[in-house]
């Protein structure tokens, strides 16, 4: 009876489950006398992969790090996984670098569900995870001692907005066209939030679906309610196709997006130059990445040029320098012991650190991002008008 | 070479000795791998595993019945989504969940299987495709299912928890064995199946459907019953891969891993229980692991991504990544149509004669 040998074969097999039942290999160290490795990953191809480029971004600040000798006589080898935007991908990419690689920290990382998909895995294994890119409100409720955030939520900076509309601009009418989603959800309550302080609410609220390529009805709904201003929090595309279909039906409302939305260069160029002639404002948390007048910015700049010449100096690829600069600091700090607990307590330490990003503090039990953006216009030639320096949102719900 | 000699010879779940001796050997290796393998290793042939048990299950449909779908990530989707919420919602312990979801896979497929009834071909492709887009949108806008956020996998707990018996799997070595033996069992299934009237009723549809009505298989019956079969693979599949990610979003599910799917079975080779296993396998590995550590290769990485950076994109090796994986695919196609699995007997055949 063959079937019996086989269900014994199985018996034993399963046994074996509560046998074999043990924590896996040791991961290995993320840092030796010669090295400190770092990791992100990001979609380098795929849909998602113009977002690859903060991947890219952080290299050159490695780069430069190296260039100049390297932090404490260790070199940082930096790695980059390609996870397509796919957080299976994700996690194997993850799992690679903590197990075969193994790094002592994680920074940016592109995307809401990529980095959901990881969290528990990097807290568990307690890896340093800096500046997830996203504004999801996953990352920052509740704390989690591992990952220190940066990117401002959503809430805050239509909060932000708001404020500026109604007090510096004196709209009385605000619209809004938001993505059906958390990222357009958040960001709603952060408005009305605001404008109920003022007894005020959106005349309008409008919601389109990331893949809606028609977004007529959405504008005839703004357009009927009179909305002089209109808040956008959508996808790039969304955006674009939305400001043509106004400015086709004669509909010049003052446009303000999220900051994910603020590289005029590539949004001029998606929309033929509209972006410019509406004079559409963002909101922003970086330092404006064309004025050379700024010395980091130079800096960053003529190493791109020198290092990295293929690359456009654009904002998603400076948003992965804002990501690694802090790392970076916080590294110099610990010094030659270094160690995830002194790396640790030295981010835990962080106060008033602004590279040009924004100003970072963090505590042992706050790692919040910062709530102040600045609101910036672009200029009839795609170039940053600053309209408003850094605000900070005193209504944050965090 | 397989010659029966008797109805039973055929019905054997071993043909031979040796077969089931080497088959005792790679189970046996399999299950000591957690001994000498990293966690990423597991993770991957968790994955590896999964999509194993997807692609077993597709090939029932497309292999042995001639059907086609292009929406079994759709399947995929409700295993996954159906068991965590049965899990988080309704306090239903694991083993249940998970088997519930499948029925509930199945029902769905049992539902796409009576369009397939009238159409065919180019026709039946779209009917199915529209099921898995759909799918993947109707979870996106329910709040129920979270949305597009995503839903977080509870903890694995074999156990159940009311009773105050649980035992939970925390570790990726424990996850490793629990899959591999949910699939060893769905691959018994499967190979059994085949075997049974059932089975030799999809074959004979897929060789003929007039023929077969004639010889008085119930086609309305039979079609839609391995679309079901098909399907409650793809949702024990999905169950699976909930735990093994612990995390998934709608989009997860999308149009690409259906036709990841099929390139599973078609690589690995139609028809054959064996041949899915072998494609589900490569595939995944092509995908995420070949070239994925290329930049970081001594010598031969850097010359790589120089080569990469000049001539082709600035993104690095990751695009190697995708050229590679449809070379393969190509090559396999080219040389092998019937898969790996034809290239296997041909690999028999050669060594059965050889010197000669």
């Amino acid at each position: 009876m063959r079937l019996n040998k086989i269900t014994l074969v199985m018996f034993v097999a399963f046994c074996a489950v509560f046998l074999f039942s043990y924590q896996g290999q040791a991961q290995k160290k993320g840092f030796d006398d010669n090295e400190i490795r770092i990791g992100q990953w990001g979609p380098q191809t795929g849909p998602a992969a113009p977002w690859g480029a903060v991947a890219r971004g952080s290299k050159l600040l490695f780069d430069i790090v190296n260039e100049e000798g390297g932090i404490h006589g260790r070199k940082i080898r930096y790695f980059i996984r390609d996870d397509q935007y796919n957080p299976s991908q994700t996690m194997a990419g993850v799992r690679d670098l903590v197990d075969r690689q193994g790094v002592i920290a994680f920074v940016g990382g592109v995307g809401t569900a990529p980095g959901v998909a990881v969290q528990r895995y990097l807290r568990q294994n307690k890896i340093i995870w800096i500046g997830v890119c996203s504004g999801a409100k996953a990352f920052i409720e509740p704390h989690n001692p591992y990952l220190w955030n940066m990117w401002p939520t959503y809430d805050d900076d239509a909060s932000v907005m708001a404020k500026f509309l109604v007090e510096k601009k004196k709209f009385k009418k605000i619209g809004m066209l938001y993505q059906n989603d958390d990222y357009g959800l958040d960001s709603m309550a952060g408005a009305k939030r605001r404008l109920k302080t003022y007894n005020m609410d959106l005349v309008a609220a409008v919601p389109c679906e990331p893949i809606e390529r028609d977004l007529t009805s959405q504008i005839a709904r703004l357009k009927a309610a009179g909305a002089e201003a209109v808040i956008g929090f959508v996808a790039p595309t969304q955006a674009a196709i939305a400001l043509r279909n106004a400015v086709s039906v004669g509909f010049h409302p003052q446009w303000i997006h999220s900051y994910n939305l603020c590289d005029f260069y590539l949004m001029n160029h998606i929309t033929d130059g509209l972006w410019a002639k509406e004079k559409v404002m963002t909101t922003a948390f970086t330092a404006d990445i064309t004025d050379m007048s700024i010395p980091l910015v130079k800096k960053y700049h003529d190493a791109t040029k020198r290092l990295a010449p293929q690359e456009r100096w654009a904002i998603f690829y400076a948003a992965g320098i804002v990501v690694a600069e802090p790392l970076v600091y916080a590294l110099k700090k610990v010094g030659r012991n270094l160690s995830t607990e002194a790396l640790k307590n030295e981010l835990d330490k962080v106060t008033n650190f602004q590279g040009i990003g924004p100003k970072l503090t963090w505590t042992a039990t706050n790692h919040r991002p910062p709530k102040a953006l600045r609101i910036w216009q672009c200029g009839p030639k795609g170039e940053v008008i600053v309209l408003q320096d850094w605000t900070e949102n005193e209504l944050s719900a965090y | 070479m397989d010659m029966k000699r008797s109805y039973y010879e055929d019905i054997e779940l071993f043909k031979s000795g040796v077969i089931l001796f080497w088959t005792i050997v790679f189970l046996l290796v399999l299950f000591t791998f957690p001994l000498y393998m990293s966690d990423y290793a597991l993770y991957l042939l968790n994955l590896i595993m999964v999509y194993v048990i997807v692609s077993v299950g597709l090939n029932i449909l497309v292999g042995s019945t001639g059907q086609i779908s292009l929406g079994h990530a759709g399947f995929f989707a409700i295993g996954a989504y159906a068991t965590v919420l049965l899990m988080t919602n309704l306090q239903i312990p694991f083993f249940i969940a998970i088997i519930a979801a499948a029925f509930i896979a199945a029902f769905f497929g049992f539902i796409l299987g009576l369009p397939a009834l009238r159409l065919e071909g180019p026709y039946l492709t779209i009917a199915t495709l529209a099921f898995g887009l759909a799918i993947m949108h109707v979870i996106g806008h329910t709040e129920f299912f979270g949305g597009r956020q995503g839903l977080m996998a509870p903890p694995l707990d074999l156990g159940i928890p009311q009773l105050g018996w649980s035992f939970v799997l925390s570790s990726e070595t424990s996850k490793y064995y629990l899959v591999l033996i949910i699939t060893i069992l769905m691959v018994l299934f499967a190979i059994n199946i085949l075997k049974t009237k059932a089975g030799r009723a999809f074959v004979a549809i897929r060789d003929s459907d007039i023929a077969a009505e004639v010889i008085g298989i119930n086609l309305t019956m039979y079609k839609t019953l391995s679309f079901a079969v098909s399907a409650f693979y793809a949702g024990i599949g999905g169950g699976l891969f909930a735990f093994v990610l612990g995390f998934f979003d709608p989009f997860t599910f999308n149009l690409i891993l259906s036709i990841i799917f099929i390139v599973m079975i078609v690589v690995g080779g139609l028809g054959s229980v064996m041949g899915s296993i072998t494609g589900a396998a490569l595939i995944t590995y092509l995908m995420y692991d070949l070239f994925k550590n290329v930049n970081e290769a001594p010598y031969v990485g850097p010359l790589f991504v120089a080569f990469s950076e000049r001539w082709m994109t600035i993104t690095g090796m990751d695009n190697f990544n995708y050229i590679a994986l449809g070379l393969v695919m190509i090559g396999i196609m080219l040389f092998e149509p019937l898969g790996m699995f034809g290239a296997w007997i041909r690999i028999k055949k050669y060594w059965k004669t050889w010197p000669f």
